[in-house]
């Protein structure tokens, strides 16, 4: 028995070593991508300058001054100043880790939940498929931007709350592709083999399954955080996002549109920052699913 | 296929009882009392106990709910909007035409972008024009619809004083909406045409027909495209039944009354049974759009029919 | 061949989809008018036409139209006789009106004093507009001949004739709202100028000329008026500038500059019966202590924060009650700015090292900002203010609740009677869900409140009013923050129009040039 099992862990030891070269290829697929370098680079910007936010912002995001209202663009302030009087650039800065908070954990909340009740319902099958996934059915019937305003007006606004709502509304998918993948996987020797010495089906499904279905949950996942952006914006600009006087770019875009006409810029640049960086997450997961799926790519 | 069809609209049944469920427990744990909301802050208490007698709200959640089930399934009645006295059903078609112009339209326009753009861009990839309609098509979903929105309006309202900046009832006023919503749905199916079209680009058929010295457009628009077409109308399909229920930002920013504005304005309002009723309403529209799609599909790919069988 | 089979069906597919969409347009087909209708825009479309189904602003400026009251409030909030030709108080109880005769209703009736009695009945009973006419006595409506009313209070109740000029309570005529039964709210019969012609709903209210209008003088000159729903707030302004709509209601701050400007436009500004104010929770610690309280209205420095927020429209508040309001108190002193004080006061009450606290808000830009700005400031006394932006319904739960710390709300003292503006804000029966959010308590204010709303002495009333409102802002339960304006811009070939500080304008003087 032991001897089996060494056996069998030799065999996923060269698995993962496998594996591993496979990442290696993508990464060198990746690279020759100039289009999603371009992504990632933006992307690296974006994280970088919401760490160190707090040196590279000229002020704070909440530097209020009534008496430099609606300052135009310019050397004083790069992109200007705000109604309230607040350097609109620092508060795009300090607004990117709101955003990117926003994104990676909403998607995080989603991948997990969706991937663990995707592995189960593909895993066991059965009943317990046919309740998850109808429940995933429900979910998907309801628009996410209802479903996300309904969950945000239950449990009120604010960061962590906005989060949940935009992480729960996308459950589903993430359920869907995992169940798909584990079903594809499931039935291979390796696992039969792993189940045969007796690992038990959590072991099987993290060690075994999971690490194989993750090509899909990686595009799916970069292309779902520049979603989840997008919606935590969306419902900042109809309030019910994050709470001021965070900077999130949605609600800074928002509380300056009524200001638009004389005030372009203020309404203008929050914008332009989303648009960034979905852009970049965009080109980034577009070039990691081609570098995932050679079929495409010569 | 018969039995298929009707096999998916059972199951229909559950998803839509749990659909009113979920949003039911939702609203009642949501904070916030109808009764109050409707009769403003200035209304005495005793008229809001009053209001909330009349509504049935200090019954228990599960004999509430009950109620609801029993009027729908018995008397095909959703109840009526707690502000406007009118039927649930006759609130949400008073509004839906409006939301089917706008989706209809904003698909159009989708369509007349995307399918082109994508076509071209895969029969001259790494183009020039390849490479500004992907750029372009990647900018048109990273675009927030509502930022968009506000910015065809200043340029086009404002600026240059051409389209109005509200309403949907005058084709001039059908103009920016359409385009606002259109964009994110063209960049998608732009991205997916060139993707379908590249792939079928590559099989032997192709070549054969190249081989035989058919003439290219003859050979993208009669075998490629055709081939290429099922990934294709499966994302459109999608895409329409998303914009059904998914144009909240568009409608509110171009003042169009919508199911979509209604949703969240009753939301907010807690307007139980309009809630209840458009949230399913929404539901069931979107569940049969993917329906079609299915069969759409089945119909255009035989291989996937028989499987239906 | 199979192929381009395919292709139909998806075409057949499709147009089917586009001919369902086409053939699902409402028409709404111009029919042609010998003159060109009004167009007036605001924010929301009506939700009902029915006085006691609902009390919104949207559909009491519809309802202005079609219904009268048996008393007028002119545009001074001066009481004037309305379908009551006049009117005597026979007692401290009763009132006794006359009817004018040969009025007509849409629908061919003819007004008589069963119609009133039936309406403040009906009202009564309603769960939107009971509070209107709570102090009317059921038994004691008395219709003496078709053209005479009696109308009895319970107790003493003074602002009585203001009541009766408030949109709910609009005379209905009995059969019409007989007849239609559940979707009266729909099929509105009234008196007035005008009367309803089509609805779409969430779109366009469309009213027409009452041919048989009671009034010649006041016969209205416009044909048609169109009342358009536009809730995007700087859509309104663009398309009063494009032409689209002659009238748009509750232009912003940013554009009021703009239009004022403009060769083709006006603006028409009156202040209006709103109030803005900052609430402290009195029923709880530390806002129990009145120190606290000051220290906070004089470290709130008000009229910056009410220029960069409202941009010069309306003023800074005086008072808990509007210029237009009768017995406003004009004359109270000003907080002022003054941080040393406040630093002073802070420490007199223990508290030099601040606390931490939070203001709510519900999701209204200009709440938002004015509770971005105070936060600001009321780190100058290391108060360490959290904002919370709340969501309206979770937001006057909590506030009825006492969750909540600091709050920002506003009122609305659509009477112009100071009894509808002060009562139910200050008197402590109304605590909580009442109206009185703050939780505030005080006997002397309680009495003399109680006092003014059964004296029929308008000398005693105004000077408890007057009184109170001393009391009030000395005793800071609130920071006075803003009084509203009516901010209407028109074309400028639109001619007689005026605002009415209760926001319902009439149309039916408005005529083109």
């Amino acid at each position: 028995m032991s001897q089996t099992k060494t056996l069998i862990d030799k065999q996923a030891v060269s698995i993962n070593k496998k594996r591993r070269s496979q990442w290696l290829e993508v990464w060198r697929r990746l690279k020759k991508n100039k289009a999603s370098m371009v992504g990632l680079f933006i992307i690296s910007l974006l994280v970088f300058a919401a760490i160190f936010a707090d040196f590279i912002a000229p002020e704070g995001f909440d530097d209020q001054d009534l008496y430099r209202r609606f300052i135009p663009p310019g050397s004083n302030h790069f992109l200007g100043t705000d109604h309230l009087g607040r350097d609109i650039f620092s508060r795009i800065i300090y607004g990117s880790r709101i955003s990117l908070q926003v994104g990676f954990i909403a998607v995080g909340i989603a991948a997990v939940t969706g991937g663990t009740l995707g592995a189960i319902a593909g895993y066991y099958g059965g009943k317990l498929d046919n309740t998850i996934m109808r429940l995933m059915d429900i979910l998907l019937a309801i628009p996410s931007i209802l479903l996300a305003i309904s969950i945000v007006a239950a449990l009120g606004p604010g960061l962590v709350n906005v989060m949940i709502a935009v992480g729960i509304a996308s459950i589903p998918s993430y359920a869907r592709i995992v169940r798909a993948s584990v079903l594809t996987i499931k039935d291979q020797e390796f696992i039969e083999a792993a189940k045969a010495i007796g690992a038990n089906d959590f072991r099987i499904i993290t060690k075994h399954i999971l690490p194989n279905a993750m090509a899909p949950i990686i595009v799916q996942a970069t292309l779902g955080v520049a979603n989840a952006i997008l919606s935590a914006a969306g419902l900042s600009f109809i309030g019910l996002g994050i709470q001021p006087p965070n900077p999130e770019w949605g609600a800074m875009l928002s509380a300056g549109r009524h200001y638009i006409r004389d005030y372009w810029h203020i309404a203008t640049f929050p914008g332009l920052a989303i648009m960034l960086t979905i852009f970049s997450l965009n080109l980034f997961g577009d070039g990691l699913r081609d570098a995932l799926d050679p079929r495409l790519k010569d | 296929m018969h039995k298929y069809i009707l096999r998916r609209l059972l199951m229909l049944m559950p998803v839509m009882l749990g659909v009113s469920f979920i949003v039911f427990t939702m609203m009642h744990i949501t904070p916030g009392d109808p009764a109050r909301i409707m009769l403003g802050e200035s209304a005495p208490l005793e008229e809001v106990e009053k209001f909330r007698e009349e509504l049935g709200l200090n019954d228990p959640f599960l004999i509430q709910y009950g109620r609801f089930v029993k009027n729908l399934v018995i008397h095909q009645d959703m109840g009526r909007s707690y502000t406007s006295k009118r039927p649930v059903i006759e609130e949400i078609l008073i509004r839906f035409p409006t939301t089917l112009k706008l989706a209809t339209l904003g698909i159009v326009v989708a369509v007349l972008l995307g399918i082109p753009a994508g076509i071209i861009s895969a029969t001259r990839q790494y183009s020039i024009f390849d490479n500004t309609s992907m750029v372009a098509a990647l900018l048109g979903v990273s675009m927030p619809n509502f930022w968009q929105g506000l910015m065809l309006i200043l340029l086009f309202s404002v600026k240059l004083g051409w389209l109005p900046s509200s309403g949907f009832s005058s084709w001039k006023e059908m103009i920016l909406p359409a385009l606002t919503l259109g964009t994110s749905s063209a960049a998608i199916i732009t991205r997916m045409t060139r993707s379908s079209m590249l792939e079928v680009i590559r099989q032997d058929y192709i070549r054969t027909a190249r081989a035989k010295g058919q003439v290219e457009s003859v050979v993208v628009n009669r075998h490629a495209l055709k081939n290429a077409l099922i990934p294709i109308v499966t994302v459109i399909g999608l895409q329409f039944g998303y914009l059904l229920g998914g144009a909240v930002l568009t409608e509110s920013i171009f003042s169009i009354s919508g199911v979509g504005r209604l949703m969240v304005e009753s939301i907010s309002a807690r307007n139980f049974p309009v809630v209840q009723g458009g949230v399913l309403f929404i539901a069931l529209t979107f569940s049969i759009v993917n329906l079609l799609v299915d069969i759409l599909y089945a119909f255009l790919d035989p291989r996937i029919k028989s499987q239906y069988k | 061949m199979l192929k381009s089979k395919k292709i139909i069906i998806l075409t057949i597919f499709l147009l089917i989809f586009s001919l369902v969409a086409v053939g699902c347009s409402n028409q709404t087909a111009d029919a042609p008018t010998d003159s060109k209708p009004l167009i007036v825009a605001q924010r929301s479309d009506a939700v009902v036409l029915d006085p006691h189904a609902n009390n919104d602003q949207a559909s009491s400026r519809v309802m202005r139209q079609i219904y009268e009251n048996l008393v007028n409030q002119n545009e001074k909030m001066e009481l004037l006789p309305g379908l009551a030709e006049s009117w005597e108080q026979l007692d401290e109880l009763t009132y006794k009106f006359k009817l004018k005769q040969g009025v007509k209703f849409h629908n061919g009736e003819e007004l008589t004093a069963s119609d009133v009695a039936f309406t403040i009945k009906r009202a009564l009973d309603s769960s939107h507009v009971a509070h209107i006419v709570e102090a009317i006595n059921p038994n004691g409506i008395e219709v003496v001949d078709p053209y005479t009313i009696r109308i009895a209070t319970t107790e003493p109740f003074a602002p009585l004739l203001a009541h009766l000029a408030h949109t709910a309570t609009g005379i209905l005529n009995e059969k019409a709202v007989t007849e239609a039964g559940d979707d009266y709210s729909q099929t509105p019969v009234g008196t007035g100028p005008y009367k309803l012609l089509n609805w779409v709903v969430g779109e366009t209210v469309e009213l027409v000329k009452f041919e048989e209008y009671h009034d010649e003088a006041k016969m209205p000159k416009i044909e048609k008026i169109i009342f358009k729903a536009i809730s995007e707030d700087g859509n309104r302004t663009i398309e009063l500038e494009t032409g689209g709509i002659d009238i748009a209601y509750d232009i912003i701050g940013p554009d009021v500059d703009r239009i004022t400007n403009a060769p083709d436009l006006n603006m028409v500004r009156d202040m209006n019966l709103s109030t803005t104010y900052v609430g402290f929770n009195v029923g709880k610690e530390p806002f129990d202590d009145i120190r606290v309280r000051q220290a906070i209205n004089y470290v709130a420095d008000m009229d910056l924060i009410v220029d960069a927020v409202y941009l010069g429209t309306g003023e800074p508040s005086k008072g808990p009650l509007g210029p237009n309001v009768w017995a406003s108190n004009r004359n109270l002193q000003p907080y002022g700015h003054d941080v040393e004080k406040a630093k002073e006061l802070m420490k007199e009450a223990g508290l030099e090292n601040g606390f931490k606290t939070t203001i709510w808000t519900n999701q209204n830009q200009q709440r938002i900002d004015i509770a971005e700005i105070l936060q600001n400031q009321l780190k100058q006394i290391n108060i360490d203010a959290e904002v919370s932006v709340m969501e309206w319904g979770a937001y006057l739960t909590g506030t009825a609740a006492g969750e909540h710390d600091m709050f920002i709300l506003g009122w609305v003292t659509v009477t112009g009677d100071p009894d509808y503006g002060l009562y139910p804000l200050f008197h402590s029966s109304t605590h909580g869900d009442g109206g009185n959010r703050t939780f505030y308590t005080n006997e002397q204010v309680n009495e003399l409140l109680d006092l003014a709303r059964v004296n029929a002495d308008p000398a005693v009333r105004e000077a408890s009013y007057k009184e109170v409102q001393e009391i009030v802002r000395d005793e800071a339960p609130w920071i006075f923050t803003w009084t509203g304006e009516e901010l209407t811009g028109i074309r400028n070939n639109v001619k007689g129009f005026q605002n009415h500080p209760a926001g319902h304008h009439k149309l039916w003087t408005v005529y083109f040039e």
